[in-house]
């Protein structure tokens, strides 16, 4: 196991100080209607979500931060792609606290990006293959919201790491692609899934900031 | 040949731009220039009123593979304008290659720009890639509405094929402000029914305000939801104010962003567009 790979690991663990899991990125809003209620919907949801949204613009995100590409102009098109308040929230907030801490760890000025690009400029120097990063950061993510499905449709704790399992050729497949996709290649089709973060905004309960 | 594609038998492919340029002078925004060329027109049809409304058209009868289309307007400093197109642009099964299509808008310093097109259809195997970029210069706003009908409802349509890629960017002083990257094909069709994607509607629209008090918009937009059938929900950020909307069927989703636009701009809508 390299070094580099487990201080990426460390990174993306929960346990990394990024506040991720109170970000249900529009998931709360669809459990509280009842739309995700089960392990099956919730699989679909997450997998929707990753293939269809902002798992797979993010991916391309990454993999261009990963290579080195112009970090202010990635940063405004990850903001401009952000297709509501709390979206926008999610991605600024946790790049912030993802950067300051890597930046604290490594000594290395790292400023506050939208997070696909703090992680990929914060990894690049690692030297891992791109789309072993993506699948990482897209495994993460779903990893997170699996965790919210948990706690809140709810599911049982190995229902929950069933869900995850399932997800990982998507993952693969989703990672594999996105490593080669020019920015051209950004497209988006999980509507209900931005509509879901809208929603959320003005849903009278909530635990989750998104 | 497909016997459901008549359309893209035809022949000869399509070529068409449009270039208008508004300008302000003696105290008006007037027509500077006018360019067109093959399949694209442009027409000012008189209205009441101190903004003019510029209507495109492709005179093609709808987009298959090969065609191109273009539509620009420039907006000097200081103008404020409506545009839209004429009817509601049909994407047909293309045969060879996709359609391209481009609407570069420039607003001005200080100038407004309504784009308002109406709705655009796809039908079964459509393949159309299209662009549209709004550039603003500083002090300069937009309210763009973009609405995609997934093939003929009241036929009982429903698509498994499409190569559709839908860019919308917003631009202020060069750099983006919001870019909504549509892309519907054939996978994404066939997991549409998912309650993150479409949820099963066939109609879909984007509704964006970019510019000085967009986010101030996000109240009167939300009071002016609920249109029977439409699922909708705003959003306001970074300068701008964003809506979604999705419905069954083309006709209620035309009538909420129908009712969004006339809160939105305080005015009549285009005469064009028939509500």
């Amino acid at each position: 196991m390299s070094a580099a790979l487990l201080s990426l690991v460390q990174w993306l663990s929960p346990a990394f100080p990024t506040g991720a899991f109170a970000y249900s990125h529009g998931l709360e809003w669809a459990i509280s209607e009842g739309e995700v209620r089960d392990a099956a919907s919730a699989r679909r949801w997450i997998a929707d979500v990753l293939a269809f949204g902002a798992g797979r613009t993010d991916a391309i995100l990454l993999a261009h931060a990963l290579r080195g590409h112009d970090p202010e102009a990635l940063s405004d098109l990850a903001r401009a792609l952000a297709p509501a308040a709390e979206r926008l929230r999610e991605t600024e907030e946790q790049g912030a606290a993802f950067a300051a801490t890597v930046a604290a760890l490594t000594g290395r000025d790292l400023p506050p990006r939208p997070l696909p690009v703090a992680l990929g400029q914060a990894a690049a120097p690692l030297g891992l293959p791109v789309a072993e990063v993506l699948a990482l950061m897209l495994h993460a993510f779903a990893a997170n919201l699996v965790s919210a499905a948990v706690r809140f449709v709810p599911l049982g704790q190995t229902e929950g790491q069933a869900t995850l399992a399932a997800l990982h050729p998507l993952i693969g497949e989703i990672a594999a692609e996105s490593a080669e996709a020019p920015l051209d290649a950004l497209g988006s089709a999980a509507l209900r899934g931005d509509l879901a973060a809208m929603r959320h905004e003005t849903q009278e309960v909530r635990i989750f900031k998104t | 040949m497909n016997a459901l594609t008549p359309l893209s038998a035809r022949l000869e492919r399509s070529d068409g731009h449009a270039l208008v340029t508004l300008a302000r002078s003696r105290g008006a925004v007037r027509l500077r220039d006018l360019a067109q060329r093959g399949s694209a027109k442009a027409f000012l049809p008189r209205v009441e009123g101190d903004v003019p409304e510029v209507v495109f058209l492709n005179t093609s009868g709808g987009l298959t593979g090969g065609d191109r289309l273009s539509y620009r307007l420039e907006l000097g400093a200081g103008c404020r304008a409506t545009a839209t197109t004429q009817t509601a642009e049909r994407a047909y099964a293309a045969g060879a290659g996709a359609a391209r299509v481009e609407v570069l808008h420039e607003v001005g310093r200080d100038g407004w720009l309504d784009w308002l097109p109406q709705e655009t259809i796809l039908f079964e195997g459509a393949a159309l890639e299209r662009e549209t970029q709004i550039s603003l210069a500083p002090g300069a706003g937009c309210l763009m509405v973009e609405s995609v009908v997934l093939g003929r409802a009241a036929m009982g349509e429903t698509l498994s094929r499409l190569a559709f890629r839908d860019r919308r960017s917003i631009l202020r002083a060069g750099k983006p402000v919001l870019v909504e990257p549509l892309a519907l094909d054939d996978r994404a069709l066939a997991a549409a029914g998912g309650a993150a994607m479409l949820g099963g509607a066939r109609a879909l629209a984007t509704l964006a305000m970019v510019g000085p008090g967009a986010e101030d918009a996000l109240g009167p937009a939300r009071a002016a939801l609920g249109e029977a059938g439409v699922e909708a929900a705003a959003s306001a950020f970074d300068g701008k104010l964003v809506l979604r909307l999705l419905a069954a069927d083309g006709w209620p989703l035309r009538r909420q962003v129908a009712r969004l636009l006339t809160v939105l701009r305080g005015r009549a809508l285009p005469r064009v567009w028939q509500v």
